[in-house]
């Protein structure tokens, strides 16, 4: 009988794979797979290019050429678009400069000054407790000079606020040591002549007055009606080893809720709006009071109007569909934080504001693939066509992984989207897609670690951490610690790290191996367990995940360390056996729709 | 031993006060002690080796006669310090050459 070389290829949204297939009768040998990029959006005519050297890679690993093969097989796909949105909805501000909270790493002396702010040169008209006001330009050596004069000449000096980093030095040459805080950049804003206070703890301890509503009350003779009013300021100071308060007239810190815009939704008979800073739990309620979802449409001039908009245009220019025709199908909203700098902070001060990501996602029916096809058989001089729709041809797939069997839900954890696909006993398939995937993931992890860099995030995203502990060791996430026999270079040195197949990267944090750990784990979990189960229920018999024996994870985020643990654990509750694909029992959870695609054409040939 | 822990620095006694001057406040900002030495002319990294060979604390600087400066940990390879500093460098970056080699110490990100 002769052998017939058959290709897969699976336009995925982010990745496009290929699997080549030797087949005789009805039995396949697979020869080699390969994986690209997917150019273009997925169902689109532009994912000919990626689909083409997936191919071309794929028989290149197999050995083969592009003249020995009969049939490229597509899949049907559902172009899916997902957009995201970030609405910070509560926000720092102070105003007329009334205080500093920052955590310079090295402030001065200890205890708890309070007097009038007095420029250091001007120290000589002063009288009373003062409190001196050094700008920059002035040197460590001088400025302690001039304290101890001034102390000499009978003056009660009871602290000091630097601009530069010299607080220790300043100390180191007092007669009488006083608390001051340094790295203050906007020192020359600290408002002058008014009562003040400046605090440091002791090394490893927080400020204990100036973080207290009723210790500023006793440091500033405040009445109730006032201490209601500098309360946000004792909060927002809270946790930091060194503060400033200045008593200005009018003087304010407040925690304002940003209006952010409201959202539609639209489905199963009904319109119900959400405002968008109710937070996520609020708009997944609502959400799923409407399901399925017709449709979802932001305020206009919101955030989250121009973000569903956006979608909505991307989807208008890849499809052709008129703008008025594509509906958003899905919406995730998450609750984050996002670390901002305080608006009227004199030295850079950082406060988290509550913020709501959203992830949306629109479909359509009108998929292209068969021009693709077209131009695929074009460009290899070969038959190509479109061998079976995305869900079931990954179910086929998934069912080659060695324990599994009918009824059978697949988890494919994508980029964009998280898709859901069950096979029942009866050979019923059914699909969906919900919004909010790897992509929502590591949007999440860099906000909330104020990390500018896209690719910082999606390494902690991919990367288990480390903390480097030595030019020759780390200590890993999990405690265990490892040895190099060459030194580690200097930028990554007492540094949280990825530990990158390159080697330790550095991430640019102060925060600690256990906070950018949680940050990072929380993010996981927010997006993949919240959708797994979600996109499960939908396709769950009756919506009851009970009703499901076997879940396949499949998709590039099922090759994450821990994204199949966090899933297997939201769905332990409910009976489920959960694992990772492993196609063909050799391949893992790659190449399952490729696979599948070609069984499918030896099954039915 | 008896001896004290600290950074031990090692300069020629050639270059610009001012530059020792730097380098010790910006180690003694982060609270740590320094142990300053005059020795026969060397390169800033030869010198902060071998100071850091000398250091309790593994870690040394090295001022040459020109007003350059390195940084290094005695667990290093000679030839590869952990910081240098161009001479002629402003002031800042005198300082965070005393800033660096204490962090060494402190086992905290050095930038």
């Amino acid at each position: 009988m002769t052998r017939r070389l058959v290709v897969g290829v699976d336009i995925g949204n982010s990745t496009t794979e290929a699997c080549v297939a030797a087949v005789s009768g009805d039995s396949v040998e697979y020869l080699g797979t390969a994986l690209t990029h997917t150019t273009g959006v997925k169902g689109t005519p532009d994912n000919t290019d990626g689909a083409v050297s997936a191919v071309r890679r794929a028989l290149d690993r197999a050995g083969r050429t592009e003249s020995e093969v009969e049939t490229v097989l597509l899949n049907e796909a559902t172009p899916v678009i997902s957009g995201l949105a970030m609405e910070t909805i509560s926000e720092t501000i102070i105003t007329e400069s009334t205080m500093i909270g920052h955590n310079p790493a090295t402030p001065g002396g200890e205890g708890l000054g309070v007097g009038t702010t007095v420029a250091i040169d001007a120290l000589s008209g002063a009288s009373g407790p003062t409190i001196a006001v050094v700008g920059p330009g002035w040197d460590f050596d001088d400025v302690a000079t001039e304290l101890n004069a001034a102390t000499e000449r009978g003056l009660e000096v009871v602290a000091a606020v630097l601009a530069h980093d010299d607080a220790v030095l300043v100390v180191n040459r007092l007669r009488t040591p006083i608390p001051v805080v340094d790295e203050v950049g906007a020192v020359e804003k600290v408002p002058l002549g008014m009562r003040a206070a400046v605090e440091v703890a002791p090394p490893g301890r927080t400020i204990r007055t100036l973080s207290d509503s009723y210790g500023l009350a006793s440091v500033f003779e405040l009445d109730p009606d006032q201490t209601k009013h500098v309360s946000p300021v004792a909060r927002a100071l809270t946790g930091n080893r060194s503060a400033v308060v200045v008593r200005t007239p009018s003087g304010d810190v407040t925690d304002r809720r940003i209006p952010v815009g409201t959202l539609t939704l639209r489905g199963a008979g009904k319109t119900l709006q959400v405002d968008v800073d109710a937070g996520a739990e609020a708009i997944m309620e609502v959400l799923g009071r409407v399901q399925p979802l017709d449709d979802a449409t932001g305020e206009a001039g919101t955030h989250v109007g121009g973000m569903l908009a956006q979608v909505r245009d991307t989807m208008t220019d890849v499809t052709g569909q008129p703008a008025a025709e594509i509906r958003i199908r899905d919406v995730l909203a998450v609750d984050t934080f996002v670390p901002k700098e305080v608006r009227g902070g004199l030295a850079g001060e950082v406060a988290p504001e509550n913020a709501v990501a959203l992830a949306a996602m629109v479909r359509t029916s009108r998929s292209r693939m068969q021009v693709v096809a077209d131009e695929v058989a074009a460009a290899l001089g070969c038959r190509a066509e479109i061998g079976g729709v995305e869900g079931e041809m990954a179910v086929r797939g998934a069912l080659t992984t060695p324990g599994t069997a009918v009824p059978i839900a697949v988890l494919d954890l994508g980029g964009g989207s998280t898709d859901a696909a069950l096979l029942d006993r009866d050979g019923v398939c059914s699909a969906v897609h919900v919004a909010g995937a790897g992509e929502l993931v590591t949007k999440l992890i860099g906000s909330e670690l104020a990390l500018d860099d896209r690719e910082q995030a999606e390494a902690v995203k991919r990367h288990p951490l480390a903390k480097v502990e030595s030019f020759f060791h780390v200590r890993h996430e999990d405690g265990t610690v490892q040895f190099f026999p060459e030194p580690l270079p200097s930028h990554v040195f007492a540094r949280v790290v990825t530990m990158t197949p390159e080697g330790p990267a550095p991430v640019a944090t102060r925060h600690s191996v256990d906070h950018v750990r949680r940050v990072r784990r929380e993010a996981k979990r927010k997006v993949f367990a919240v959708n797994a189960v979600r996109a499960l229920k939908q396709v769950a018999p009756g919506g009851s995940l009970r009703m499901l024996d076997f879940v396949v994870l499949l998709g590039g985020s099922a090759l994450d360390f821990e994204i199949p643990d966090l899933i297997a654990d939201a769905l332990a509750g409910y009976g489920v056996v959960c694992g990772i694909g492993n196609v063909h029992g050799s391949e893992g959870p790659r190449n399952a729709v490729a696979s599948g695609l070609v069984d499918a054409h030896v099954a039915g040939a | 031993m008896t001896e004290k822990p600290a950074i031990v620095l090692r300069h020629t006694g050639y270059a610009d006060p001012a530059v020792l001057r730097e380098v010790c406040a910006g180690a003694e900002e982060e609270g740590v002690p320094t142990r300053v030495e005059q020795v026969r002319e060397a390169g800033a990294v030869a010198l902060a080796h071998a100071a850091a060979l000398e250091s309790p604390l593994e870690t040394g600087i090295g001022i040459d006669g020109s007003g350059g400066v390195a940084v290094h940990h005695a667990s290093l390879p000679p030839d590869g310090p952990v910081q240098r500093v161009e001479a002629g460098s402003p002031r800042p970056d005198l300082r965070i050459a005393g800033r660096t080699a204490a962090r060494i110490v402190k086992v905290l990100p050095l930038s």
